[in-house]
């Protein structure tokens, strides 16, 4: 285990480096050259990968730095005088490799091929992708957290306040500022659904990878976060059971939402919207029901109790 | 004060200079080398800043830089806190009508001492929002709960509704009081190295000391009014305590 990451390290990853600071150079043949030595140990290393690289996996997962990075999840307490965390913990070589990998996700799908396509492209061995021991899992696992951090980045650099939607109802125009939570959720939502326009046809095989039993955990966690991102993007401040309840609503839209556009096959994707906009307003209406349960319990807890004590209960 | 607003945008002006420089990507996603540098250019700019203050204040030093293990501290601090004023508020509104009612005498300690945990509660609210931290998972578990406890020592009497104002008002006091010593204990270290606690915090200390000490004015008023004449005092007052203790122990987890 130890050889074939220290073969990837060496040259190409120097050479990686160096190809992103000036990407003109003769880089070309550098690739090939590489990629011909790449060969070359790939192949006398495949048995010995294919043979040892299972039974070491468990092991070798609690270094991983997806492992270690669920953990980041979880947020604890922010603060505009210290920086956030990293929302994940890839090295150097790792991202370079990932982002390169995410270009060949249209065609290869999250595959090892796209993996190994993308070590190539950026000079690294094929031998490299052990740096993944999850593998195309954590290929899934980083575009969803480089799209969170787009989303993030979209929005520090005023999606909303560039934003002005004219509702049809009361003709009114309304600024990006003036946006209520949920109006901004929904356009976060599809927001985020648009940048999975590229790979969604390959996006099923994602899921069902993701759905695998000993994958579920970290695949909720994700939407969490996103989830959560989400209405805090949108400046929802719920400090109470609605914490909760506002995340799993969230999750549940995006995730279907996500499911129905892979099959979506109108121009614009005007049938995930229009799916999006019917599942918030489901939303909307079992919450104002619940509200006015809530509300009912509440007036005939109070009739009873002054009822009692105008009996002279001493209640 | 004007220098400190006017440092604090500087800050800003420059993490967006930043931010539009460098690709939406990296900012996020930077790997470990880059975050490094990143960080560093981070602290140099605000260092340089903090120099050219110097010479208009003498208040500007580096800032206490907050490790993991202290955010959780916060995280579960200011979650437990909400609860407990949550729980505090619903136990006097609960406890207000049947106390009243028998002893109209009361009617404005009652009131004084629920309009002042109506603040620490939106305070808290407010702190919760602001620093993203997620609320307690049993929120209705303990609204429900603490309206019960309000409601039955109420109609117990006088003197059991002030045996659990005194009971929960012990317990609420110690933990401010050890987290106040925790906030203190990172100030002296940040004083030993040479810094300062960022503005939050300081203005966090202040919050947390005033309200402790209002939540053992609260005890006080409540030992005046014969709480230790309330009937089985001791199984009634440790019941409570433990309660209160149990319930911050599962507030802080989830």
């Amino acid at each position: 285990m130890a050889q074939p990451l220290l073969l990837s390290r060496c040259p190409a990853a120097a050479a990686s480096s160096r190809r992103i600071i000036n990407p003109s150079s003769s880089h070309l043949n550098l690739t090939t050259t590489t990629i011909t030595y790449s060969r070359n140990i790939h192949s006398s290393l495949r048995p010995y990968r294919e043979s040892h690289c299972h039974r070491q996996q468990p092991k070798s997962t609690q270094l991983t730095p997806v492992a270690r990075s669920s953990y980041s999840y979880l947020r604890p307490y922010h603060s505009k005088h210290h920086p956030e965390p990293p929302s994940h913990e890839y090295t150097n070589s790792q991202t370079t490799i990932l982002s390169a990998a995410l270009n060949h996700v249209p065609e290869h799908g999250f595959t090892l091929d796209s993996l190994t396509l993308g070590a190539r492209d950026v000079g690294f061995l094929d031998v490299s992708v052990q740096l993944f021991p999850r593998r195309e899992l954590d290929l899934i696992f980083f575009w969803l957290a480089s799209r969170r951090g787009l989303l993030r980045g979209k929005v520090e650099n005023g999606l909303f306040e560039d934003l002005s939607i004219s509702d049809p109802r009361t003709e009114t125009v309304k600024k990006g500022n003036e946006l209520s939570v949920e109006e901004k959720v929904k356009i976060l939502i599809l927001e985020r659904l648009k940048m999975n326009k590229e790979i969604r046809h390959k996006w099923q095989d994602a899921l069902a990878l993701m759905s695998f039993p000993s994958n579920v955990p970290l695949s909720l966690s994700e939407l969490h976060a996103l989830s959560s991102d989400i209405l805090t993007l949108a400046g929802d401040t719920s400090v109470d059971a609605a914490w909760y309840t506002k995340r799993l609503s969230v999750s549940a839209v995006y995730a279907s939402a996500e499911v129905v556009m892979t099959r979506d096959e109108t121009a614009g994707f005007s049938d995930t919207e229009a799916f999006v906009e019917r599942r918030l307003e489901d939303c909307n209406a079992v919450d104002g029901k619940i509200g006015e349960l809530k509300q009912c319990l509440g007036f005939m807890g109070s009739t009873a109790v002054g009822l009692g004590r105008s009996w002279g209960l001493k209640i | 004060m004007k220098s400190l607003s006017l440092l604090r945008r500087c800050t800003i002006d420059s993490r967006n200079i930043y931010r539009q420089t460098s690709p939406l990507f990296l900012d996020f996603l930077a790997p470990s080398t880059l975050r490094q540098s990143t960080q560093l250019r981070c602290n140099s700019t605000t260092a340089f800043q903090n120099d050219n203050q110097q010479s208009r204040s003498n208040k500007s030093k580096p800032k206490y830089r907050l490790s993991e293990s202290q955010r959780e501290y916060l995280d579960s601090a200011l979650r437990v806190n909400q609860a407990g004023e949550l729980a505090a508020t619903r136990i006097y509104t609960a406890q207000r009508p049947p106390v009243v009612r028998s002893h109209p005498h009361l009617r404005p300690l009652m009131n004084h001492m629920y309009d002042q945990e109506a603040g620490h509660f939106s305070t808290f609210n407010k702190l919760i929002a602001k620093h993203q931290v997620r609320p307690t998972a049993m929120y209705p578990v303990w609204q429900a709960a603490s309206s019960f406890l309000g409601w039955s020592t109420g109609v117990m009497g006088r003197e059991a509704a002030m045996a659990c104002t005194e009971a929960v008002e012990t317990e609420i006091g110690s933990h401010y009081n050890e987290q106040v010593r925790e906030i203190l204990s990172w100030e002296a270290e940040a004083e030993r190295r040479g810094e300062e606690l960022d503005d939050e915090l300081k203005e966090m200390l202040a919050t947390f000391r005033r309200i402790r000490d209002e939540e053992l004015e609260h005890l006080d008023h409540a030992v005046e009014n014969d709480s230790k004449e309330a009937k089985p005092y001791d199984p009634l007052v440790n019941v409570i305590r433990l309660g209160c203790r149990a319930a911050i122990k599962i507030s802080e987890r989830v």
